[in-house]
């Protein structure tokens, strides 16, 4: 009882929960208002909410790992959606807007066949260094690395052929997944990995899948539009990847603050959304329609079944994330590298390492994010910008630095977005978020579920 | 790091860097340099095209000294500046404007047919006000959190110039904006608007001067360097980061009030929030706490424009694009190398 006395008697709490009463009130009076809209707005508001979710979750694990603000995240959010209309330029609109620059092609390659060379050297080079000559490994990786780097620049140059070039891809990735699983099970279940034959059982299973489901994409043209959204999340990760490890590292070490590093982010973002109006024209584009465009009616609400397939990879992607953060060695590294980073690296975790795979993570869901919205409504250069801060604001909202908090808090900053244009127009949504962070900053700073 | 540079003996491009990190014949060059451009650019050019760009340079000029008064000086890394600005161009714009040729009588906004030098005392009144209001609430913001809502008042305010259309017209901007007239004699010409801004431009610098070289800028240095500190020792800091962010928005409002007279169109095109952000790189490329730095960028960013007119692979209409990707990567530069910025006085 002191408890809930001294949490009132400070003033930012009570008004806090005055501001909230208030939110609550005038959404129930809405709702009792006109029901059916009601469930319309909370429909949007959701689906809206899932995109925001998605953006502030990778925001989230990269700030509570690095603790700064990484401006590029929406610069990652655009070439996500940006991406995908490369990709498919081909067949949005009849291919009024076909694009395919060779130049760009090549800067991605590059970039590709750098991290590769990066991902291998780290993977393999300490360990392989006592039985080859340093030669014969720098020679192999970066052979290795161009051949990476060929297959993407060969894959970005031919869109239409999408579901053959990566159908290769496709088989590996299965094909290691299901070996992996199977050998995680059986180790969970038996407690040795003594025997062969059951590694074997699962190796012969694993490349038969994959080799099949090589077969069938490639046999299958309809898949182009998802294997576009996995390639252009994949680019958008790399480039975030190569910057950590080409730019941040050596900013972070000499950074006095973390505004040197958010100075120089603003210049990447700045820069790359220069380069996207530069490659793709200023207006706005369409991209392709995923599922069709009927529309459902739940309880009397219409819903288009592209929202619900937003809101589901929001709710997988937290799932993901969360089960990579608490449950995997992985995860624990990252969580210890958010704690303290010099520790960590005292007690021998490769922080460079961990921390680059976080920076892909994060932009991946950060292009994902700004995928699907631009499949929801349709792209233009400065949505990054926004996701990014609209991203921001919902991990402010849920409490900045937790998981748990980020999809609360895009769900939450979707509902109060759409009950908050309610009684204005479409044009203040911009307006009414800023005011519900501004409302938060001052009254309740801590968030929705503050990190421990 | 330390250890192993003190140990070893540093490199060519280490002993580079420290001597750029160190001296100060950057900021010597880099003055040479700029200025030594634009005379060329005048020669080259003629008069006609250097007196827009002069003026051009005057407002933002004004406009990164005021914002350099917020960030160099007092530490708040403020990326909404271009909001009070926009405030100050509309307020020239509405109190100014004759809209009396307005076909579509439904977007017509209402008349007041001031005169500009009445208009643009009401701009910097307007924007001060606006900026009390602001301020007082984010005066208690810091750092990361300063920036977002700081972003934040730029987006709102954009918002508003485009959607409020009984004040603004929207979307489609208000023509017609004054020019300058005393008494009987209009300032129609370019090289008088030229002038004014150039005397608006002494008076701001002179305030701005005047106000870091005072006790005040003092405390304002000191709030930068640690605000618990400055409180410890007595000072309100709260009035006085309130103080210098008003002043500041009002120096904006002056200088969006000579822009909106200087182009006599206003449209939320021109105060979106990546002006605000090229700004905030002017004042940072410029140099931190350094008003003289302030003007160096403003002028290295003006020339930057004008002079990717002559790449010759460049199309005419990426200027503005190219600009941007030379300036963001300045900026990642500059946070590696110097972070103080060219002739800057403080490190971020």
């Amino acid at each position: 009882m002191t408890d809930v006395r001294s949490y009132f008697s400070s003033r930012s709490n009570l008004l806090a929960v005055v501001m909230t009463a208030l939110v609550v009130a005038y959404i129930g009076w809405k709702i009792t208002e006109s029901p059916d809209q009601a469930l319309q707005f909370a429909f949007n508001g959701m689906s809206v909410g899932a995109v925001y979710a998605l953006v502030a979750m990778g925001f989230t694990i990269v700030y509570s790992t690095v603790w700064f603000f990484d401006m590029y995240y929406g610069a990652a959010a655009a070439l996500g959606a940006y991406g995908v209309f490369y990709l498919r330029s081909s067949e949005t609109l009849g291919g009024l807007y076909e694009i395919n620059n060779p130049i760009v092609n090549g800067i991605f390659a590059l970039v590709v066949a750098g991290v590769v060379a990066w991902a291998l050297h780290t993977a393999f080079y300490y360990r392989l260094r006592s039985r080859f000559s340093d030669r014969t490994l720098r020679i192999t990786g970066s052979v290795v690395a161009a051949i990476a780097g060929l297959y993407a620049g060969i894959v970005l140059t031919y869109p239409k052929e999408l579901h053959i070039t990566l159908s290769p891809v496709v088989a590996a990735l299965v094909a290691t997944g299901v070996v992996l699983i199977c050998r995680t099970a059986y180790i969970r279940i038996a407690g040795s990995d003594g025997l062969k034959v059951p590694t074997l059982a699962a190796l012969v299973v694993g490349i038969g899948l994959g080799l099949f489901l090589a077969v069938w994409i490639a046999d299958s043209p309809g898949s182009k539009l998802y294997l576009s959204w996995g390639v252009s999340c994949f680019l958008a990760g790399v480039v975030s990847l190569a910057l950590y490890r080409g730019l941040y590292v050596y900013m972070r070490e000499r950074a006095r603050s973390p505004l040197v590093m958010l100075v120089a982010t603003l210049g990447i973002l700045l820069a790359f959304s220069a380069l996207i109006v530069i490659v793709f024209e200023p207006t706005p584009r369409p991209l392709p329609e995923p599922f069709g465009n009927e529309t459902m009616n739940i309880l009397g609400a219409a819903i288009k079944g592209f929202n619900i397939f937003t809101i589901a990879i929001a709710v997988i992607g937290f799932l993901g994330l969360t089960w990579l953060l608490k449950m995997t060695t992985f995860g624990r590294t990252v969580r210890a590298i958010g704690d303290d980073e010099e520790v960590a690296k005292v007690v021998g975790i490769n922080t460079t390492v961990i921390v680059a795979i976080v920076f892909f993570i994060g932009a991946v869901f950060a292009a994902l994010g700004g995928l699907l919205s631009g499949h929801d409504t349709a792209i233009q250069p400065r949505m990054g910008l926004l996701l990014l801060l609209k991203g921001w604001i919902a991990s402010v909202v849920g409490g900045i630095g937790n998981l748990q908090g980020a999809i609360v808090g895009g769900f939450i900053l979707g509902m109060l977005e759409q009950f908050g244009i309610w009684d204005l127009a479409g044009e203040w949504r911009d307006v009414v978020s800023f005011l519900v962070l501004i409302l938060f900053l001052s009254f309740w700073p801590t968030g929705i579920l503050p990190r421990k | 790091m330390n250890s192993s540079s003190a140990t070893t003996s540093p490199s060519v491009l280490e002993r580079g860097l420290h001597t750029l990190r160190e001296k100060g014949d950057l900021e010597l060059y880099a003055n040479v340099f700029i200025i030594g451009i634009a005379v060329i650019f005048t020669l080259w050019q003629g008069t006609g095209f250097a007196i827009t760009l002069a003026t051009v340079f005057c407002i933002w000029a004004i406009l990164s000294v005021s914002l350099n008064l917020v960030v160099g000086y007092t530490g708040l890394l403020s990326v909404g500046h271009i909001g009070f600005f926009g405030i100050g161009a509309y307020g020239m714009a509405i109190l100014t404007s004759d809209t009396s040729y307005e076909l579509l009588r439904t977007e017509a906004i209402p008349q007041f047919g001031w005169p500009f030098f009445a208009a643009l005392p009401a701009c910097v009144l307007a924007a001060g006000v606006v900026a009390l209001g602001v301020g007082a609430v984010f005066n208690r913001f810091r750092d990361d959190i300063y920036v977002l809502v700081s972003f934040g008042f730029a987006i709102i305010a954009f918002n508003v110039f485009l959607s409020w259309r009984a004040l603004t017209r929207g979307a489609f901007g208000i023509h017609d904006v004054q020019r300058p007239s005393i008494g009987g004699w209009q300032l129609t010409g370019d090289i008088e608007f030229l002038i004014l801004c150039v005397v608006f431009l002494l008076i701001a610098v002179g305030i701005s001067w005047f106000l870091v070289s005072s006790s005040f800028g003092r405390v304002l240095k000191a709030i930068r360097e640690d605000e618990q500190v400055a409180q410890v020792f007595g000072y309100q800091t709260t009035y006085y980061k309130l103080a210098i962010w008003v002043i500041s928005a009002m120096m904006a409002g002056l200088a969006g009030g000579l822009f909106g007279s200087f182009t006599k169109f206003v449209d939320p095109n021109s105060f979106i929030l990546l002006e605000s952000m090229l700004l905030v790189s002017i004042v940072i490329l410029g140099g931190l706490a350094s008003i003289r730095g302030s003007l160096l960028g403003a002028l290295a960013f003006v020339l930057l424009e004008e002079g990717m007119r002559f790449l010759p692979f460049l199309p005419d209409e990426f200027i503005g694009q190219a600009r941007q990707v030379v300036l963001g990567v300045l900026l990642v530069l500059l946070m590696l190398f110097r972070p103080q910025g060219l002739a800057g006085r403080y490190k971020l």
